[in-house]
């Protein structure tokens, strides 16, 4: 009688099923499934479309074939940026005048310009400081122009986009545009950071709400991007703001808005930008729904070594803080 | 040969929480409640009453701050019967940042300001009225800032004249750390409070003004029961639709953290769970808890994963049985 190999193997057989019943799991689990959401054809409708990472986003949508209207305030700058788009990639962007401030004026906006496949609310402000020194005029313009404003451009689009995606059978998205300092409240950013976190609690229900209709949230978190934005930002940034944020690299327009749009196509819901961005994600999942089988691999088993990395870099942060402090005092 | 075995699997955690114990930041600290000034809004009812109660018992100065003088008053009668102490009562609209300024004036200085005041109205966005999502927004983000913006000054001062720490505690909500179906302007208001104190921690901590986020589920206040009349069923669904905690048990839980000086208070088993799910890059004072959240987060998300993959089942049955209603109520009216 030969000998059963599996007194031997048993007490490796489970060590062995336990990730591969794991990943069997997952992949079952993960919800909303991925959808591909194509581009080309469709209405792109971005705000903050005539300067930044709302210019390159709608550069990079034309030139994927897609019908692209940009929102923003200023008329003349608007015009500039359908010029721009003109040249470089042959195509005709609307253009539409409105402060997102202005529920009313967004709607019209939003109606004029017809009905949404992918709704991007990239637009924002950003205006760094200790809240006991920045005035309540400040914080509140933030938090309007940031976080109303999109609660507008949503209730606006929202109808005709449900109609649309119905219609077509085609899958929607709602894009927002938020920050790393949405993933992590830093020196300085008392009210910025405010606006951004607030999205995610907007963009975690909205979720659930529009997955019916086939409309899929997809939030992105670029780092320090080079735009006009950024260069205002940085000549008011406090001290220790730079000593603290400056640690992290910075990226170009361009490159953000091309992986915003991948993500946006892939229907992610958390779009990170480059490395950093992909272990802050990591770190900050949260309860937030992740349609990625391999990304929620990296989530699980990345989470509990990105909270060290979150804590080291907690102690660093105060460490700096301390010493700004004590060589202040000194002086 | 099995003991040293055991003690080399022990070794990476012994190491961790060395190191831990090395570094996390901001250090622990003790804040004292007994004859401080704790000023507690939202404070005639709810979870606040039962803060102004448990503070008030444990020898601070109390004033409690609301929209309603009349209701203030019944507070602070309630107050007197259970404990014998006299509160302050502050009447003013935190929407109103001058009303809050003049308030706080009256107040002289703050040792603990606790902003536990809030609105919820759940609703899908697309149903509901921007003036809701507005006033959600005005009351429980822009008036917490508010608040915050006119303590500060007061509070540095006295927290350098007393060389006692200070406290900010702002009251959230599990649905502040998560998001679900008919929250969307609730949960924006209450993620927005973290992004506030996270950032606003950096600011103060030099001025030895420590902040807490408490995370409360569902409690048994006047404000639940208002909000379950109008809960979407999905949300029901989700959320469940009974009582949730008792408010003294959840101030008694908030107390404490705030006593503690932690940045995050869970206030149930549950709510501890969700915390090590939704710990992110947020400061953490006890390097056994930092232990613990490095340990668990991973199982954590694995859990929430579990959950959102139940909540979008849910949502898909409830979409699919709406629909396959309609058509049987079409066919019907069809065929009477």
């Amino acid at each position: 009688m030969a000998p059963s190999p599996l007194p031997i193997a048993s007490p490796l057989l489970p060590l062995l099923m336990a990730p591969v019943a794991f990943a069997a799991v997952l992949a079952f689990i993960v919800r909303p499934r991925s959808v591909r959401i194509p581009i080309k054809g469709r209405h792109v409708f971005i705000s903050g479309g005539s300067s930044g990472i709302g210019l390159a986003l709608a550069r990079l949508a034309a030139t994927d074939g897609a019908r692209v209207s940009i929102l923003a305030r200023s008329a003349a700058r608007l015009q500039e940026a359908r010029d721009a788009i003109r040249l470089a990639t042959g195509v005709d962007v609307a253009i539409f005048s409105a402060d997102v401030r202005d529920a009313d004026a967004v709607a019209n906006a939003v109606e004029e310009a017809g009905p949404v496949d992918v709704l991007v609310c990239n637009h924002g402000v950003f205006t760094p400081q200790e809240l006991e020194k920045q005035d309540l005029e400040e914080v509140r313009f933030m938090v309007e122009i940031n976080l109303m404003g999109i609660f507008h451009l949503i209730k606006a689009a929202l109808p005709a986009m449900k109609q649309r995606a119905k219609a077509t059978g085609l899958p929607a998205s709602i894009a927002i545009m938020s920050s790393q300092a949405g993933q992590v409240g830093v020196y300085g950013y008392t009210a910025y950071s405010a606006s951004k976190f607030a999205l995610r609690g907007l963009a975690e229900a909205l979720q659930h709400e529009v997955i019916a209709h086939n409309i899929h949230v997809s939030m992105i978190f670029p780092p320090d991007t080079d735009t006009p934005g950024f260069a205002e930002e940085h000549k008011r940034r406090p001290d220790l703001t730079n000593i603290i944020a400056g640690s992290s690299g910075g990226m170009k327009a361009d490159d953000v808005a091309k992986k915003a749009l991948n993500g946006i196509k892939s229907s992610r819901f958390i779009v990170p930008c480059n490395f950093e961005g992909s272990m802050l994600s990591i770190a900050t999942a949260g309860l937030s729904p992740q349609s990625s089988f391999f990304t929620a691999v990296a989530e699980v088993l990345g989470a509990g070594f990105m909270r060290f990395m979150g804590l080291c870099f907690q102690w660093n942060w105060f460490s700096l803080i301390e010493k700004w402090h004590s060589k202040k005092k000194n002086m | 040969m099995a003991s040293l075995f055991f003690l080399f699997l022990l070794l990476p955690f012994a190491i961790l929480l060395l190191v831990l114990a090395a570094i996390v930041r901001p250090r622990p600290v003790r804040i004292p409640l007994k004859g401080r000034h704790v000023l507690v809004t939202g404070g005639s009812s709810g979870i606040g009453l039962a803060l102004a109660l448990r503070a008030a018992a444990e020898g601070a100065r109390v004033t409690i701050f609301a929209r309603d003088p009349s209701r203030l008053q019944d507070a602070r009668h309630a107050i007197r019967l259970a404990t014998g102490v006299d509160v302050a009562v502050l009447a003013a609209d935190v929407r109103d940042s001058e009303a809050v300024a003049r308030a706080l004036e009256a107040a002289d200085y703050v040792d603990v300001l606790i902003c536990n005041h809030g609105v919820f109205l759940p609703q899908e966005l697309e149903r509901q009225s921007l003036e809701e999502v507005r006033f959600m927004v005005e009351v429980n983000l822009m008036g917490t800032f508010h608040l915050i913006k006119a303590a500060l000054p007061a509070m540095k001062q006295r927290a350098k004249e007393s060389g006692l720490p200070a406290s900010i505690a702002i009251m959230s909500s599990q649905a502040g750390q998560v998001g679900i179906y008919g929250y969307t302007a609730y949960s924006a208001s209450k993620f927005g409070l973290r992004g506030l104190a996270e950032a606003l921690q950096h600011e103060v901590i030099a001025d030895n003004i420590h902040i807490t986020l408490v995370f409360p589920p569902d409690t048994d206040t006047p404000g639940l029961a208002e909000e379950h009349k109008r809960r979407p069923e999905v949300t029901k669904l989700i959320a469940g639709s009974q009582g949730g905690m008792k408010a003294d048990d959840v101030a008694k839980k908030a107390l404490h953290g705030i006593k503690s000086g932690q940045f995050v208070v869970a206030c149930n088993f549950e709510g501890y769970l969700l915390h090590v799910a939704t710990v992110g890059l947020s400061p953490q004072r006890s390097y056994f808890m930092a232990f613990v959240e490095i340990l668990g987060v991973g199982l954590m998300r694995f859990v929430a994963l579990c959950y959102q993959w139940s909540w979008f089942t849910i949502i898909e049955k409830w979409h699919a049985k709406m629909r396959s209603d309609l058509l049987r109520e079409t066919s019907d009216s069809l065929h009477t």
